[in-house]
């Protein structure tokens, strides 16, 4: 790594090491599992979260106020990152951010099509990415799925969009793909190798998730295969079609071949659960990240694993609260925590 | 005549001082350079934890200050340079 890289993450990476500092312990996540929700909403509120929670308590309440504020929270934290980050950094953490846009188009062309409320699309929208919350709320006013894809009509998302016969699935999933694509070709453009070899294992992950997913749900090899992602590290596209092939046990054996098995051989005895698989996958993407962003802490790593740790944190929160909210018991939504 | 292979002392000896100079600031400004680069990442990165938590403020200051010690060899040299010679 040459002088110049060293400094050009030198300010942004210990901004992000500050900001990492600050998020939520992992201890702190049982101890939540004992309080009710008035409580959590409390200890939240005196956090990092307070300037969220504080400002719309006027307008929500419960459970309500928490998904808003953590919404508000992850979109300003996500924000911020833009702001503060220049140059190479910048560029990537954008193309990253894209995920949101990807994400709350995804949100809004569902509501549409399943006839939601405004509200209730709103309720769910992270404007972290590029469209910025106004362009948001237009879009939502907008009544009807094709509206909204015209509507969008002069973003990089419509070559995704573009070809809608009244499928969602199919469109959500050239959503996904438009958007690896892009992030591996700007990954490629920068030369950044550590962003790539990161970008490439989680699209590998994701892959998987969606192995697992399709396979449990019997589908033929051909429909699985529409769905994946091209572009993984370890699962290329002749293992994937490998993968897509075999039946739900063979599959299961036939990742002992790959890095990932690590992930998953600890509950290999009870994969019925895919809850519990992919929350192992998330916590093996959660500690990939925060392992080689310590073997390369002047690089975008350190950068990405708070993130993605982030996100999890508010990922967590959420589960911790809705699953109250629904009396599940303690050790369902335990299972549900990627810590 | 002067004969011209026999040297002046007294030039010889302004010649000596005057590299001696040279020698020192050299010294003094390379390890000011070499300083400088080392502080410019440290630098940046102590801005980036301060502004986040302003309690990095005296470590950041710290960490900071730490390249500066080859400016001060880099001084130390140049007055043996310019007064024990």
């Amino acid at each position: 790594m040459g002088k110049s890289q060293a400094v050009k993450y030198a300010y942004i990476v210990a901004r992000v090491r500050a900001m990492r500092g600050k998020l939520i312990p992992k201890e702190m996540y049982p101890k939540f599992l004992n309080m009710d929700i008035p409580e959590i909403t409390r200890f939240i509120g005196e956090s990092e979260y307070k300037k969220e929670v504080d400002e719309l308590g006027k307008k929500y309440r419960g459970t309500d106020l928490f998904e808003h504020a953590l919404n508000q929270n992850l979109a300003l934290t996500y924000r911020k990152l833009i702001e503060v980050s220049q140059n190479e950094a910048n560029y990537i953490i954008t193309e990253y951010l894209r995920y949101w846009d990807v994400w709350n188009i995804k949100t809004i062309l569902r509501g549409k099509f399943s006839g939601a409320s405004e509200e209730e699309i709103l309720e769910d929208v992270v404007s972290a990415g590029q469209l910025r919350y106004r362009d948001l709320l237009e879009l939502v006013k907008i009544a009807s799925v094709e509206g909204v894809i015209a509507a969008l009509s002069k973003t990089p998302y419509y070559p995704a969009l573009f070809g809608y016969k009244g499928v969602l699935a199919d469109i959500e999933n050239n959503l996904d793909k438009l958007y690896y694509a892009n992030l591996i070709k700007a990954g490629e453009s920068s030369k950044d190798r550590f962003f790539l070899k990161f970008l490439r294992t989680e699209i590998d992950l994701k892959n998987l998730k969606i192995l697992f997913r399709m396979k449990s749900a019997g589908m033929e090899r051909e429909d699985i295969l529409k769905l994946l992602i091209p572009g993984g590290i370890e699962l290329k596209e002749a293992d994937l079609g490998r993968l897509a092939a075999l039946p739900f046990p063979e599959f299961v054996r036939a990742l002992e071949e790959y890095s990932y098995w690590k992930a998953i051989a600890g509950i290999s005895n009870d994969l019925t659960s895919l809850i519990n698989i992919e929350t192992q996958l998330d916590k093996y993407g959660l500690v990939n990240i925060t392992r080689i962003s310590y073997y390369y802490p002047l690089s975008i790593l350190p950068v990405l694993d708070y993130i993605v740790s982030k996100k999890l944190e508010v990922d967590n929160l959420r589960i911790i609260v809705r699953g109250k909210e629904t009396k599940l018991p303690e050790d369902t939504i335990k299972a549900h925590l990627v810590m | 005549m002067v004969d011209p292979s026999v040297v002046d002392p007294a030039i010889v000896a302004a010649n000596a001082k005057g590299i001696i100079a040279i020698g020192a600031g050299i010294a003094v400004g390379l390890c000011g350079i070499g300083a400088g680069m080392g502080e410019q990442a440290i630098g940046a990165a102590a801005v980036g934890a301060m502004a986040e938590d302003e309690k990095f403020f005296g470590k950041g200051l710290l960490m900071t200050v730490i390249p500066e010690s080859i400016a001060i060899f880099g001084l130390v040299v140049a007055l043996i340079l310019l007064f024990v010679f």
